[in-house]
């Protein structure tokens, strides 16, 4: 019984480069999933400058502020937990991915209000009063709950994801010695937040 | 030798940010928060000079989350090589897309 | 999974059985055949399509079905030969394979994302063919679902187009594995400027699919949204933009051409070499033109729409850039030709593929320029110019070359050799047929016949009916060639390592490999990949 000789690289074997790069590819295809929303929203705001003015007026731009603010928080709070885990501050780790799942939650709560706001309006797509808006109002409506929607839903399996990997640190899987884990999801999450970047000037600030 | 090309049982040597990096980081990005509400809040009448600060904004940011949070300023450079080639190729489809929309008759 | 499990006496098919061994497999030899067979199963209904629509367009007027149904299948003959053959069809099949093996390693990067990678294509193959047995049908848009039609439309747009996306996700997953299986695992001393030339056409081919595939897949969302909900994203009615959709869908559709022919290339690269027992010529330019193709792709979509009604500027900014992108192809052409002038030329079953291939491709790729030629556009767009074009260099040039691979390939995947006459037989039937299927469209093009009818004039029906006779040869031939595959498969004579005196490293293991892919230590040259020495 002779031992295979074993290769020096092997896809079968723990490689941190590697998992990051590949995390990196896939917020790339993410980057470029939202980038063609963004570039409607670009031919189309230039099509209907006006129409975007005004149905942007009809955002509010504190809670919309709130938001940046709390994403960019949750952002360093993540950031830290890393810091933490490398330094072999487990407790400290997981409680701050903790206290970035609850901004998340934040997040999530500011939009279901937004959002409920413009139902009672009757302003989604479908509903009586979005059927008479203008054109361009129309579109901009569109891309706002479908952007924010999209960017929402990425919300919401980020904090999935973070949830995943407090349940690896309990479970010792994702420690100071391994945790490569914890590194991607901060990268998830900052993706997250680097969208809301760009949605929270083209969509609240237009004036 | 192929030095990036060795699998590796540790993390890449860790650089270890330190928590005050991060508090400097976010602090920044909140100057630059209240930086681009404040122009759009009280800068009016620009029109095109709103849009184009506001994008210079909010990719000052970008920058800013993705060198320090995301840790590409201590990576190795190939990951901002990849990012910088996404970067331009989006940029390059809107100017493209632009060439029709805005020079239509 | 341990890496030092396996007796390297055992091939890659013995060290497990049984059909759970292979669909739980991590093996990318074993994915790579479980994509060979069900990418040639859906290859196989795809060209029934076109046989049943060369059939009815052998006459003017009505010959075996209505109109509504004709849109249907040519729809679903498009869907099914670019999402599921030709995008895939080299990547998940070759590359899977052979990548690991050319580079030195003993799989890809990532192996459960590659097994992911397939049963997302089982997932989309099955929504495509959901389609054709639920609802109003199959989608009659054609493959590019132009808005607003196919906002409108009854038949089953929304699920196909699912389909397109769930496909487009095992694309981009597949690239990923491959970048960064090229990255991080090539064997010490094999620098990127030592990697074999289908490796390279492979990373190219994998950033393609990473960074244009995304495009299309919120398109597509964008047109289940539509279906939804009515917006007016594309309608100009209600102040949408139909040219939009154009532009979005064709900013992926152009750079997926380039990922079709760019690994069909890497595998001409392979073959010649071997064929020729010397070295490639101008290694570096074939490289660096990989490169150059994938990046200046990017850039030429607008030439599918210049007679949409985009702006001149526009149109002639995408015109030159088009012709642009030929020119790195063309330093291709070149290098491949300089390669065999006065090389030791063995005419093997693959390298009449190959040679094919740049008889085909030639005609295809000019053909194409023609197309890019803005006044020649104006005439040509939607004819069958159009039709003959893609067909010269999907068809002839990236199956063709698929084929060449699977001969030149076959004793090592199957450790056995299939009857090279026949082979050499059944190429020269698909020869022929191949070109009397599709040049007569190029004349009939330009004749002024548009493309997607169901009928059309009279003075058009003697080309027609060569070219449906063509089809009828062609697939003759390409039935030949799968039985004699087939019994290559089951009856042939057993190989040794390197049947064909290849250089690169999978011809150094053995015929099948074990499933660590070497069985001792491979050994790179310091004079490149293809050092014949």
């Amino acid at each position: 019984m002779e031992t295979t000789f074993v290769l020096p690289n092997s896809g079968h074997r723990r490689d941190d480069v590697a998992t990051k790069m590949g995390m990196w590819l896939f917020l790339f295809t993410e980057l470029l999933l939202f980038g063609g929303l963004f570039l409607v929203y670009m031919i189309y705001r230039y099509m209907y400058h006006d129409d975007f003015l005004a149905a942007s007026l009809d955002l509010n731009v504190l809670i919309g502020t709130i938001n940046t603010v709390v994403l960019l928080a949750s952002s360093m709070t993540v950031a830290m937990s890393i810091t933490a885990m490398q330094k072999g501050d487990i407790r400290l780790s997981k409680r701050l991915i903790w206290i970035t799942v609850v901004a998340a939650g934040i997040f999530m709560v500011n939009k279901y209000f937004e959002w409920t706001a413009k139902f009672d309006h009757g302003l989604f797509p479908g509903m009586e009063q979005y059927g008479q808006l203008a054109n361009g109002e129309r579109l901009f409506y569109f891309l706002y709950f479908f952007m924010t929607g999209l960017h929402a839903l990425h919300v919401i399996v980020g904090m999935i994801f973070l949830l995943f990997v407090i349940r690896f640190i309990q479970k010792n899987k994702v420690r100071q010695d391994k945790y490569m884990l914890l590194e991607n999801a901060g990268l998830y999450w900052h993706l997250v937040d680097l969208i809301w970047i760009y949605l929270f000037p083209l969509f609240y600030l237009i004036h | 030798m192929s030095e990036n090309n060795h699998t590796s049982t540790h993390a890449h040597d860790t650089h270890i940010v330190s928590y005050r990096e991060h508090a400097s980081t976010f602090l920044g990005l909140i100057l630059l928060t209240i930086m681009t509400v404040t122009v759009s809040v009280f800068g009016a009448d620009l029109y095109t000079l709103t849009v184009l600060t506001a994008l210079t904004i909010a990719s000052a940011k970008a920058i800013v989350v993705a060198l320090y949070f995301m840790h590409l300023k201590y990576d190795p450079k190939i990951f901002k090589f990849m990012l910088t080639i996404v970067v331009v190729l989006f940029a390059v489809f809107v100017v493209l897309a632009m060439v029709d929309y805005a020079l239509r008759s | 999974m341990s890496t030092t499990a396996a007796n390297p006496d055992l091939s890659f098919y013995q060290v497990a059985r049984g059909i759970r061994s292979w669909l739980f497999t991590l093996d990318h030899k074993r994915i790579a055949l479980l994509y060979f067979y069900t990418i040639s199963a859906f290859f196989l209904v795809g060209m029934a399509l076109g046989f049943l629509m060369r059939l009815e367009l052998i006459a003017p007027g009505k010959d075996l079905m209505e109109p509504h149904t004709y849109n249907q299948i040519f729809t679903l003959h498009g869907v099914i030969m670019i999402f599921l053959f030709i995008i895939p069809v080299i990547p998940a099949i070759f590359g899977n394979f052979f990548l690991p093996i050319m580079i030195g390693t003993d799989d890809v990067a990532f192996p459960k994302l590659n097994l992911t990678s397939w049963y997302l294509y089982i997932f989309g193959g099955a929504l495509a063919l959901l389609t054709l047995v639920v609802g109003d049908g199959p989608a009659d848009t054609g493959w590019t679902f132009y808005a607003p039609y196919s906002v409108k439309t009854g038949t089953n747009v929304s699920i196909a187009v699912l389909a397109a996306f769930i496909l487009g996700f095992s694309s981009i997953l597949t690239g990923l594995n491959f970048i960064v299986t090229i990255h991080r695992l090539r064997y010490p001393g094999m620098t990127f400027f030592k990697l074999p030339l289908f490796a390279w056409a492979l990373y190219a081919t994998s950033w393609i699919q990473v960074l244009a595939t995304p495009i299309v897949g919120i398109t597509l969302l964008m047109i289940i949204a539509e279906r939804a909900f009515g917006v007016g994203l594309f309608d100009p009615a209600i102040g949408g933009d139909p040219l939009l959709y154009q532009h979005l869908f064709w900013i992926y559709s152009h750079p997926a051409v380039y990922i079709m022919i760019l690994p069909a290339m890497g595998i001409v690269s392979e073959i010649i070499p071997t064929f020729c027992q010397r070295t490639i010529f101008g290694y570096k330019a074939i490289a660096y033109s990989s490169l150059a193709i994938a990046f200046i792709g990017y850039f030429v979509w607008g030439h599918h729409m210049f007679t949409s009604g985009m702006s001149g500027p526009a149109r002639v900014v995408f015109s030159i850039l088009t012709f642009l992108v030929a020119v790195p192809s063309a330093i291709k052409v070149f290098n491949w030709v300089a390669t065999m002038y006065k090389g030791s030329i063995d005419v093997q079953p693959p390298m009449l593929y190959i040679m094919a291939f740049i008889f085909q491709f030639l005609i295809g790729g000019l053909s194409g320029l023609v197309l890019g030629a803005l006044a020649a556009d104006v005439h040509l767009h939607d004819t069958y110019f159009v039709v003959g074009h893609f067909h010269y260099v999907m068809f002839g040039g990236t199956a063709f070359a698929f084929f060449g691979g699977i001969h030149y390939w076959f004793p090592k995947i199957w450790g056995r050799m299939y009857n090279v006459r026949m082979a050499n037989i059944a190429f020269g039937i698909m020869f022929v047929g191949f070109n009397t299927l599709y040049f007569p469209m190029m004349i009939l093009g330009m004749m002024g016949m548009p493309r997607r009818y169901y009928d059309y004039l009279p003075e058009f029906q003697p080309l027609n009916v060569i070219s449906t006779v063509g089809s009828w040869i062609l697939i003759l031939g390409i039935l030949l060639m799968i039985y004699n595959l087939i019994r290559g498969y089951l009856k042939g004579k057993p190989v040794g390592r390197n049947p064909w005196g290849g250089v690169t490293l999978e011809w150094q293991t053995k015929s099948p490999p074990p499933l660590q892919n070497f069985d001792q230590a491979p050994v790179v040259s310091e004079h490149g990949p293809y050092d014949f020495k």
